[in-house]
């Protein structure tokens, strides 16, 4: 910050005492040394200003990081929920204008494979025929991620390493949602969704890089 | 030249530096009410100092960074703009820096407890029927692991009926919410329940575990399926 500049006045000061003193010892002497006191205490004070602000620097830029991956992280979770919220509520009336929503805010591989991607959703849809209403119950960035079928016990890290040429990353979203249909006449049904959605940030916006059940 | 330097250090430099320092302060902390007031008088005063400062130097020539005859109240100015500045780290350091460690630590412990609890509760051995709600009570806040050993119990006494032996773990697990003293994570786990002579048979139960934090421990609140209808 600005008063950087104060260690070389104060410096400065020390210099040109010292070059008093080494000029004229005799004459200048209580006065350089006075001054010079003055000098090494201003000094002082000016190299702790110095440091003070180097580390707000600091403190700010890591606060100012940590608040933007909050905040990333929530928007990551809005979309994932904005997502599912479609994905859940899809009826056989609305469901060519939900897979269009649906279509339009993914990326990558699930993007050129949507139709195999969302194949075994869509059949639950229409299994369910009827009005059906889904409701998300529980939305989080996955920071525990076992793949019990692989490798049985074996912590992976968050950001999966198959990240893709287009995102500059990739986090993991798990949701668990419940749909229940609300046929007139017929025994109500439940399905529950437990789901886990890959959102990646393509330049600033966030897309649905992946979706998997977590079974 | 030297003038000139001190001119820009204690007679520019320093005010901005301290006023700078003391709105830093007023970001940290959010401009609470108490803040903005004092805030304000101290700004005002270095403003007026600064003001009083420079008409001395229109009239004098000499000001408070260049009068070869006041070093102590250069040094006083030179002082204050430290004391500002050390101030707004300080605050900065208590305001920022360490909720934002504190948070990390805790998203770390939180899941931690909560898969652990929920592997514990979902976890059934015939053959040591309280080993593993043991575990989970231990986990639980005291006055709560009462309540949850008798509701335990009758899942388990069911179990132990038809010797199943249940084994969980955890498929994900994910924070929902986390405060500085309370927090909710949600955890799904894959239980495989085996009887002796039927195939094993699985299912991946979603749970919501919630935590208080209690002299610096998290401690599990209550564990509670996320889906129950």
């Amino acid at each position: 910050m600005s008063d950087g500049e104060q260690t070389e006045p104060a410096a400065d000061e020390d210099t040109a005492d010292a070059d008093n003193g080494s000029a004229g010892p005799s004459e200048s002497e209580p006065t350089s040394r006075m001054l010079s006191n003055y000098g090494i205490a201003s000094t002082v004070l000016a190299v702790l200003s110095v440091a003070a602000v180097v580390l707000g620097v600091f403190i700010w830029s890591s606060h100012r990081d940590d608040d933007a991956e909050r905040t990333y992280l929530t928007r990551v979770m809005q979309t994932a929920a904005d997502w599912t919220g479609v994905l859940i509520n899809m009826n056989a009336g609305n469901i060519d204008a939900s897979l269009q929503k649906l279509h339009d805010a993914t990326a990558g591989e699930i993007n050129t494979d949507f139709d195999a991607a969302v194949q075994p959703y869509r059949q639950v849809v229409e299994k369910l025929q009827s009005q059906s209403a889904g409701q998300i119950e529980a939305v989080a960035v996955e920071t525990v991620q076992h793949d019990l079928d692989t490798q049985p016990g074996v912590a992976r890290p968050v950001v999966t390493t198959k990240l893709p040429a287009f995102a500059s990353r990739t986090d993991s979203v798990m949701l668990v949602a419940t749909s229940v249909s609300q046929n007139v006449g017929a025994k109500p049904q439940t399905v529950h969704w437990n789901l886990r959605l890959d959102v990646s940030n393509v330049d600033g916006k966030l897309m649905i890089s992946g979706l998997g059940s977590i079974r | 030249m030297r003038n000139l330097w001190r001119l820009l250090a204690f007679d520019i430099v320093a005010p901005l530096a301290a006023i700078a320092a003391l709105l830093m302060i007023g970001v940290v902390l959010g401009w609470p009410l108490w803040w903005v007031s004092a805030c304000s008088v101290l700004v005002l005063l270095i403003v007026q100092g600064t003001a009083v400062n420079f008409w001395l130097l229109r009239r004098d020539s000499v000001s408070v960074g260049t009068d070869d005859e006041g070093p102590g109240l250069r040094l006083a100015v030179a002082f204050l703009c430290t004391a500002a500045l050390v101030a707004a780290l300080l605050v900065g350091y208590t305001h920022w820096t360490t909720p934002d460690r504190d948070f990390k630590a805790d998203s770390r412990d939180v899941v931690q407890v909560a898969t652990g609890m929920a592997e514990a509760a979902a976890s059934f051995t015939p053959s040591s029927p309280t080993s593993s709600i043991d575990r989970a009570a231990a986990m639980m806040v005291p006055e709560q692991a009462g309540p949850f050993r008798q509701q335990y119990a009758k899942f388990s006494a069911d179990l132990a009926q038809h010797n199943v032996t249940a084994q969980a773990a955890t498929l994900a697990a994910g924070i929902e919410a986390l405060g500085p003293s309370a927090a909710s994570v949600a955890v799904v786990l894959r239980v495989t329940q085996s009887t002796p002579g039927q195939p094993p048979s699985q299912a991946a139960p979603a749970l919501r575990v919630t935590l208080k934090k209690h002299d610096g421990n998290w401690q599990v609140f209550d564990l509670m399926p996320i889906n129950s209808r």
